[in-house]
């Protein structure tokens, strides 16, 4: 048997498994190098580097049984924490999301202007004698026919021409016209700036049709300004990502690109009402809703590990019904509860005989997510209680009653103080969770109600966590580096909640 | 009054109460899947018909590729579920049972690391796989590969946490005595550890599928095709719309879909509830 794990069978096996690991992970290192991916592809040259240095040395034995899943935790875990702190101290948004050269080559791209007409001619796409791509223009108002390129113009006698019945001319002599299917899929006959006349040029707009544009906006690369040619405005880099008008810097060009503004996005949290008092309401609400679920679960959960800690019939019945709401997919349990409190259609207001408009008030939407939590969460310290009830040793209580304890103060002063010491981590651990409990969150509510229209991003029922997502996925907002800085801080409070919890438990003392 | 009731009734009567409680929902998806209108009303407490009209409507309408989703939440949990067990279960051997430098500093990594809310590194992750999209679609944004390969990362970390408490939990003993012998670590990890852990993987193997199936926010970002979606995505989407008579059909999913996890579920009871004590909250 031993044989299958050394020997030459093993060996190959193993170089096998190597060679096809590292054959993949080259080709994907090479593509990301050649798409400019770098830090990907180095990260990938690392992972090939590590597998075969790892498995081919006797270096380290540990390292054998870690590499797979360090590479992964590296990969998925390790590198987005650290690309969310990095992004925390960058302007990455909307309008910002692209890198600097693209969004310089954007800016020029739009910074033109038509001229004072608005001029548009008929026109057929095409290749002049040469084979450029060229233009056959129709200026029908001053009965004008001219073959354009990107740098030349050439003007040509109407008797030469071929001119259909709305006086376009459609073909020309040594012009090659393009068929409709050929422009349909080539985009590159409407890329082209075709020459026109006063620094002006004729641009494809649509089929047959063009336009007469100019550059508005030049860039100039020594003074890292963007300038408006006609008017001789400067447009300067004003560091967080944009070029803004001198004198005016709340004029910006658009697309902007993505650049380090360091702890703006922190001090925006800190400093702007229009950011700090959503932020305040949310987290305020996001305490109340995890210590209030806390609270009720535990508490329903307990009662029912007491009411059930005896033997008696039917117990088994009611604990494998009791344990229902646990089992069931949490996701299907929190669409179906959605459903029951549907004003006009649900169960709940079918059932009391209201109309009541749950998710569109935000106490009852509240109310709502809290009853909704409850039946998610009780079975679990139903489970967990009646488990350690019976941890909890019967000559304790025994003494108690035999020293003339009734059994509420028994309850008192001697179940619930043990048990909560058992319990605290378990507690603070369902804090931490519920402080984070996306899934009920974005499937019951949404987060709502909020006022959209006043363009309100923090909804009543809001969690930090839902209102981060809602900023950076919502639509028509993606502020990844706003919710970067909001992640890190989410972070760091529930990172100290569950170190002080785990403290409390002791299980840092254990490691060894 | 007899001191039965007295000390009984209200047991009793908080329990029936407490199961109604939890029932009532699940009572009345029941009931809605067998309806023929689409919604979840209660008309009454007593079916008055019995339509297979839902559940007929998810195996044939085009519009719900309900098999599809099946197959698709079934294959990337398999998947995650095995992959994530195979590569957890080494390190959580090594976490174990191998003494090397750093070991305390890694565990704490893994403790403090598993702190980090993963919605929070999801706009990271988004902006990561559409990098990886730009050089290899088929692994990148809106493949099932991409999503497969996010997943086992996210997972790695609970994984073998869980794994290193039930690796702790089987006596050493045995590979101590492997090690006498002369077995090498990796002798002593497949020919002792491997069969002894075999019940244990296959639990927390299960634990990870349910984890997988249920997972709902990243699928959501990252299949945007109908047909690739997972049920949770699809299910989720359908009844998006708000629509009242998608509700029947909704239900007729979300029970076919509940069912094995629900029975995977309770026949783990005793290893769940006994992971839950270890610390760990299920999702």
């Amino acid at each position: 048997m031993s044989s299958i794990f050394r020997g030459t069978f093993a060996t190959a096996i193993k170089i096998a498994i190597l060679a096809i690991s590292t054959a993949i992970l080259s080709l994907l290192a090479q593509s990301a190098f050649a798409s400019g991916e770098s830090a990907i592809g180095a990260f990938l040259i690392f992972a090939i580097v590590a597998l075969n240095f790892t498995y081919f040395t006797k270096f380290s034995i540990p390292l054998k049984f870690f590499v797979p899943g360090i590479l992964f935790f590296i990969a998925f875990v390790i590198a987005p924490i650290i690309f969310t702190v990095v992004m925390s101290v960058f302007n990455y948004q909307t309008g910002n999301y692209i890198s600097k050269s693209a969004s310089i080559e954007q800016v020029l791209i739009l910074g033109v202007e038509s001229d004072a007409n608005q001029t548009t001619f008929d026109l057929v796409s095409g290749k002049d004698a040469k084979g450029d791509f060229a233009v056959l223009v129709s200026d029908i108002a001053n009965k004008r026919f001219f073959i354009s390129t990107q740098d030349s113009i050439t003007d040509i006698n109407a008797a030469e021409l071929t001119i259909n019945e709305y006086g376009v001319a459609t073909t020309a002599p040594g012009f090659t016209t393009t068929s409709d299917s050929e422009l349909a899929i080539n985009d590159a006959y409407s890329k082209i700036r075709y020459k026109y006349q006063d620094g002006y040029y004729i641009k494809i707009e649509g089929q047959g049709v063009g336009a007469v544009f100019r550059q508005k906006i030049a860039y100039d690369a020594k003074t890292d300004t963007m300038k408006n040619i006609i008017t001789g405005e400067t447009y300067i880099n004003n560091g967080k990502g944009n070029f803004a008008l001198e004198g005016s810097p709340e004029k910006v060009l658009t697309p902007g690109w993505r650049t380090p503004i360091w702890f703006e996005n922190y001090t925006k949290l800190v400093t702007d009402t229009r950011f700090r008092t959503p932020l305040i309401k949310v987290f305020i609400w996001t305490v109340v809703f995890s210590t209030l679920t806390v609270l009720s679960t535990f508490s329903f959960g307990l009662l029912l590990a007491l009411a059930l800690n005896r033997k008696m019939r039917g117990r088994r019945i009611y604990r494998s019904i009791l344990i229902l709401p646990y089992a069931m997919p949490s996701i299907m349990s929190i669409l179906i509860w959605g459903g029951m409190f549907d004003s006009e259609f649900g169960a709940i207001n079918n059932i009391l005989n209201t109309h009541i408009a749950w998710f569109s008030s935000a106490t009852f939407a509240r109310a709502a997510v809290l009853l909704v939590n409850l039946w998610l969460g009780f079975p679990y310290f139903y489970l967990i209680c009646s488990g350690s009830l019976q941890a909890i040793p019967s000559e304790l209580l025994e003494a108690a009653a035999i020293d003339g304890a009734n059994p509420r103060q028994i309850f008192k002063r001697i179940t619930l103080p043990l048990l909560l010491q058992i319990l605290s981590p378990l507690l603070i651990a369902s804090f931490a969770f519920n402080f984070n409990n996306f899934n009920l969150i974005y499937l019951l509510t949404g987060g709502g109600p909020r006022n959209s229209l006043d363009g309100e991003v923090a909804g009543a029922t809001d969690i930090l966590i839902s209102y981060t997502y809602q900023i950076a996925f919502s639509r028509g907002m993606n502020d990844f580096g706003l919710a970067s800085a909001i992640s890190v801080i989410i972070f760091l409070l529930v990172a100290s909640i569950s170190f002080y919890g785990l403290r409390k438990s002791k299980v840092m003392e254990s490691f060894g | 009054m007899s001191k039965w009731l007295r000390e009984n009734l209200w047991r009793h009567a908080f329990a029936t109460s407490m199961c109604i409680f939890s029932l009532f929902p699940l009572y009345l998806v029941v009931l809605s899947s067998f309806k023929s209108g689409g919604s979840l009303q209660l008309d009454s407490f007593v079916p008055k018909e019995l339509s297979w009209e839902n559940y007929k409507m998810l195996f044939s309408s085009p519009k719900i590729p309900f098999l599809s989703w099946v197959k698709n939440s079934l294959i990337i949990s398999s998947v995650v579920a095995v992959s994530s067990v195979v590569i957890g279960a080494a390190s959580a051997f090594a976490f174990s049972r191998l003494k090397f430098k750093g070991k305390k500093f890694g565990i704490q990594l893994l403790l403090l690391v598993q702190m980090f809310p993963a919605v929070l590194a999801l706009s990271a992750v988004y902006v990561i796989m559409e990098r990886v999209y730009s050089f290899a679609p088929s692994i990148g944004l809106g493949s099932q590969a991409g999503l497969i390969l996010v997943y086992l990362g996210g997972s790695m970390g609970v994984n073998i946490w869980l794994l290193k408490g039930f690796v702790d939990s089987i006596p050493a003993e045995l590979d101590e005595a492997a090690k006498i012998d002369g077995a090498s670590p990796v002798q002593t990890y497949w020919l002792i550890f491997i069969p002894l852990a075999t019940p244990v993987l296959a639990v927390v193997c299960l634990l990870s599928f349910i984890g997988t199936f249920n997972e709902f926010i990243v699928a959501r970002l990252f299949l945007v095709e109908m047909q690739g979606r997972t049920i949770a995505v699809g299910l989720q989407q359908f009844i998006g719309g708000q629509y009242a008579s998608n509700w029947g059909a909704f239900a007729a999913g979300s029970i076919l879909a509940s069912i094995p996890i629900v029975i995977i579920f309770l026949s783990l009871q005793k290893y769940i509830v006994n992971g839950l004590t270890a610390g760990s909250v299920k999702g």
